[in-house]
């Protein structure tokens, strides 16, 4: 999409009334506590004189743009195996919001499409036979092969392929015809998906990213990253995509760190990873001792914050963002809790470890490492995906197509279990797979280079499904009536940085303001609040956090109690129908909060979460439907939710 | 039956050598490997092991990276060969399912359709054309109120702001009137699939209604009451075959894919008789296989 700058001609007549815009009721571009290259880009983006025009300048993200950066299609052998059979065109079909037919066999269509998709397959170099009828001369100097090639010009070519087949099976094919593995003509899973990523590309419409899954599973521990290309086929083409098993591949990060390297310095193109399911890793996603045998140094930090500047916090095997063993003040952090064990279930949860598996305490002990090394490893932005095994991205409560095709709708999927290892004791059932989520970037325009480098500056925010518009700003200068301001981002982008951005060196007697506005997804439930979660690095080098609800809805009649809680906004589901009113909450939530507590010598953090009103839970609308009676203990309802990006505050130097 | 027993079946020698057919179609080309205790690491395997190595690192391998590259290429080869001869690839869903899918592969490869004519992509436009259907478009400028905040005086407060709006000298800035909303208030340009994600569904299908050059309302959005001022509006329409012909070859050549990985499976099943017990005949057997997937 371009954005929407008007032009200056189309200004006349009833737009002559135009005075007191509001860019020029702002501060004058200079953003005090901005770290050097936002501050450069700031400056670009408005600079201190403004034009003439009001329009000019504004070259800022309009809109979110949504979609999935984790998708699995029948190319990935364990989808396969489960039973997927739509391939990564299938795929881009639906995501683009076509209906298309699931592996179940039942119809399926997106509610609306999605902006982008990112079919990240399980790559393993599975080879094809040979692309015979591309017309090739050696083909067609070949009888047979001319034979053949002249069937399938006038639309026999089942009849061809039948033939070949036979010829296959009683040896008689053709020695002429054949091909060497490795060779040109020898195709593979991996450039079929780049194919099918850049047939589906439509910039300024629809984005199909490159991308592939690598799948570091030593022990049952998840340690996968998704790899994304900004790129285009001819340099993604070039490269074959990282593996886990030696000696081709490797099991550790910071060898797929070094593939990344090498293919960016090979082909000058540019490539970053997206980790995620912290909470399978038992311990190992966000280290900060050792990892692999090797101690962390500055080295793995560098490295590290280099590549990955983004993690999925939400997905459908579990929620990521906090935990309630490692949060026990917040009461929103059990949501979606996938706690039992690894990945495959090989090895049971213990509480230790859940300190090295959550986006929000691995932000907080990235504080500590940057105090120590210099260099914050897990300084990510936060998405969501969903890591569906389907090749469908149907990811909303009253239409989820479930993690894997076994879990696709049927009545089976509310009773069964989706893994159990009786040696452990880690059961999971299928109710427990989480409808969730999506990736929100606020990119400047629909295309591979403007998602991928609102990506790489983390301007991106995790949704667990509906699609609300979250912004997020930081600065020194925001004051509560720029809450009430028409152009919230327009304000946001000249006085403080976006989601993901720095703040730096508190100018004295300041202390950090936040602009935070929401609003509802246009077909979904309303919402009960907006919270910030502060977490920083004390005196005593020991990290903390705090969650303020900084703006609610139905405010006239809900106030924080005597124990400084907000009361529940409530609840209008009606869980035997799966239905719900947007009768409590509010459509849309803005405000301007000052943190109360800042010590400008304290390295800190913050990021909003926005969570919606009480909707019904997948399961409900499947009890309904399919009239299944739901298993004691199966969650009924649930409140969805939105983190954005961190802005994180360090002091100056 | 016993292992040893099932090792001499000819039926099971027969199955594995097909499978190996299939899985190992590659050696067959070169005439080697296939020998009982020989394993042929060839210049060509050899060659093809360092091309993907060079492949993945952007590098070639080291002398003792491509040692370990032959190594576990011999020593998948040695455990591949043993499980095939226990059979250990039949009933295995894994692979079952991945066979399967190779063979789909290898039906859309051999079916590649020919390139289509003038007259068939044509054909296929019109038959299809709501698929290729060019949105409207619209430019144009809103102001919100929100219906929680007006109540009873909803009506009313539309009718005073559209009057107000529709002043001929319109006084001060259509921006500041209304509630606020995080949406953009003028949007330039946008086509109807836009506004509908913007908006809600039904919001484009009321600007199709709306008048252009005067502000008019109420229309209704999932966020609550508009008006809006339509500036320009491009109607949709069917495209020409020129402006959209590489998607329709595209949808056309996927359609045909399709049909033929379809009649391939078709043919194929008609080299079977298939018994399904309990089935009252074999033609319903026979029929439920060809059932189109």
């Amino acid at each position: 999409m371009k954005s929407r700058v008007v032009p200056a001609m189309m200004l006349g007549g009833l737009m002559g009334v135009l005075a007191g815009f509001p860019l020029s009721a702002v501060a004058d571009g200079t953003a005090p506590g901005l770290s050097a290259p936002e501050r450069e880009t700031v400056e670009k983006a408005f600079p201190s004189k403004p034009p003439y025009s009001p329009y000019a300048g504004r070259n800022f993200p309009t809109r979110p743009f949504f979609g999935d950066t984790h998708l699995h299609t029948s190319y990935s052998m364990d989808a396969g195996a489960f039973g997927a059979r739509l391939s990564p065109r299938d795929a881009y079909r639906f995501a683009r919001g076509e209906e298309i037919t699931a592996s179940s066999g039942q119809p399926v269509k997106l509610s609306r499409p999605l902006d982008f998709l990112v079919v990240a397959d399980h790559s393993d170099n599975m080879g094809f036979f040979p692309d015979l009828f591309a017309g090739k001369p050696e083909v067609l100097a070949e009888p047979t092969g001319r034979k053949w090639y002249d069937m399938m010009q006038v639309g026999k070519g089942a009849e061809a392929a039948i033939e070949i087949i036979m010829s296959f099976s009683h040896g008689t094919f053709p020695k002429a015809l054949m091909y060497f593995p490795g060779t040109r003509a020898y195709r593979n899973a991996w450039q079929e998906t780049i194919k099918a990523a850049e047939d589906f590309n439509e910039p300024g419409r629809f984005t199909a990213f490159i991308g592939y899954e690598w799948t570091s599973n030593t022990g049952g521990n998840n340690l996968h990253r998704n790899v994304i290309f900004r790129d285009n086929g001819d340099k993604a083409g070039q490269v074959e995509p990282f593996t886990v098993y030696p000696p081709m591949g490797s099991d550790n990060p910071e060898d797929l760190w070094k593939w990344m390297a090498a293919y960016e310095q090979k082909t000058g193109g540019s490539v970053l990873a997206i980790a995620h399911n912290g909470n399978l890793s038992n311990g190992l996603m966000f280290p900060t001792v050792e990892t692999f045998g090797q101690t962390i140094d500055r080295g793995y930090v560098e490295t590290r914050a280099k590549w990955e500047r983004l993690y999925e916090a939400t997905q459908t095997k579990g929620d990521g963002e906090a935990h309630p063993f490692l949060s026990p003040n917040d009461e929103f952090a059990d949501f979606e809790t996938w706690d039992k064990g690894n990945l495959d279930g090989s090895v049971a949860k213990t509480k230790e470890m859940l300190e090295f598996e959550y986006a929000r305490s691995a932000l907080k002990n990235g504080l500590k490492l940057e105090e120590k090394l210099g260099t914050n490893p897990f300084k990510f932005g936060m998405v969501g995906s969903s890591d569906a095994h389907t090749g469908l991205s149907a990811l909303e409560e009253e239409n989820f197509f479930g993690k894997t095709t076994p879990q696709e709708p049927s009545p089976e999927r509310m009773t069964n279990a989706f893994f159990d290892n009786p040696k452990t004791g880690v059961k999971v059932m299928d109710w427990e797979v989480s409808a969730s989520g999506y990736a929100a970037v606020w990119a400047t325009e629909n295309t591979r280079e403007a998602i991928w480098d609102a990506m790489e500056r983390k301007e991106t925010y995790a949704t667990t499904g509906p699609r609300m518009i979250v912004r997020f700003f930081g600065g020194w200068e925001f004051k509560p009536e720029d809450a009430h301001n028409r152009l919230p981002a327009a304000i946001g982008y000249t006085k403080g940085v976006p989601m993901g951005g720095d703040l730096t060196g508190a100018p004295a007697g300041k202390s950090p303001t936040f602009l935070v506005a929401a609003l509802k997804d246009v077909i979904g439930a309303n919402l009960d609040r907006v919270q910030i979660v502060k977490g920083w690095l004390d005196k005593n080098g020991e990290v903390q956090e705090k969650v303020y609800d900084v703006i609610w809805g139905d405010a006239d009649k809900r106030q924080p109690g005597s124990d400084g809680k907000l009361p529940p906004v409530g609840s209008t589901v009606d869980v035997e129908n799966a239905t719900w009113t947007n009768t409590i909450g509010d459509p849309e939530l803005i405000t301007v909060w000052k943190d109360p507590d800042f010590d400008p010598s304290l390295r800190a953090f913050y990021y909003a979460r926005v969570l919606e009103i009480p909707t019904p839970r997948w399961t409900a609308y499947d009890a309904k439907r399919f009239g299944v009676k739901p298993l004691p203990g199966t969650r009924m309802t649930l409140q969805e939710r939105a983190y954005t990006s961190p802005i994180w505050y360090a002091p100056g130097t | 039956m016993s292992l040893r027993t099932l090792l001499k079946e000819p039926l099971v020698h027969f199955l594995v050598l097909g499978a190996m057919l299939f899985v190992g179609y590659e050696y067959m080309n070169r005439g080697s490997g296939l020998e009982t205790g020989q394993i042929v690491v060839t210049q060509g395997r050899i060659d093809s092991l360092r091309a993907s190595f060079s492949r993945v690192w952007q590098r070639p391998p080291t002398p003792s990276e491509m040692d370990g590259l032959i190594r576990d290429y011999v020593r998948e080869e040695v455990l591949a060969r043993e499980a095939m001869a226990l059979g250990l690839d039949r009933d295995d869903i894994v692979i079952r399912r991945r066979l399967r899918q190779k063979m789909e592969f290898i039906a859309n490869d051999l079916t590649a359709p020919a390139e289509p004519s003038e007259t068939q992509l044509q054909e296929y436009l019109v038959k299809h054309s709501d698929r290729f259907l060019v949105e409207s478009r619209f430019t144009f400028r809103h102001v919100y109120l929100n219906p929680e905040q007006h109540g009873d005086t909803l009506q009313r407060d539309v009718a005073t702001l559209l009057s107000e709006l529709n002043r001929p000298v319109a006084q001060g800035d259509f921006r500041k009137l209304g509630d606020p909303i995080l949406l953009n208030a003028e949007l330039t340009d946008v086509p109807a699939g836009e506004v509908a994600r913007q908006f809600g569904d039904e919001f484009p299908r009321q600007l199709e209604r709306l008048p252009t050059g005067r502000w008019d309302g109420p229309v209704m959005s999932g966020y609550g009451v508009h008006v809006v001022f339509v500036q320009n509006r491009i109607p949709g329409k069917v495209p020409d075959l020129s402006t959209v012909r590489e998607e329709v070859a595209r949808a056309w050549a996927d359609a045909r894919r399709r049909e033929d990985s379809e009649q391939f499976y078709q043919e194929l099943t008609k080299r079977y008789a298939v018994i399904i017990e309990g089935a009252s005949s074999d033609a319903e057997a026979n029929a439920l296989a060809a059932e189109a997937h």
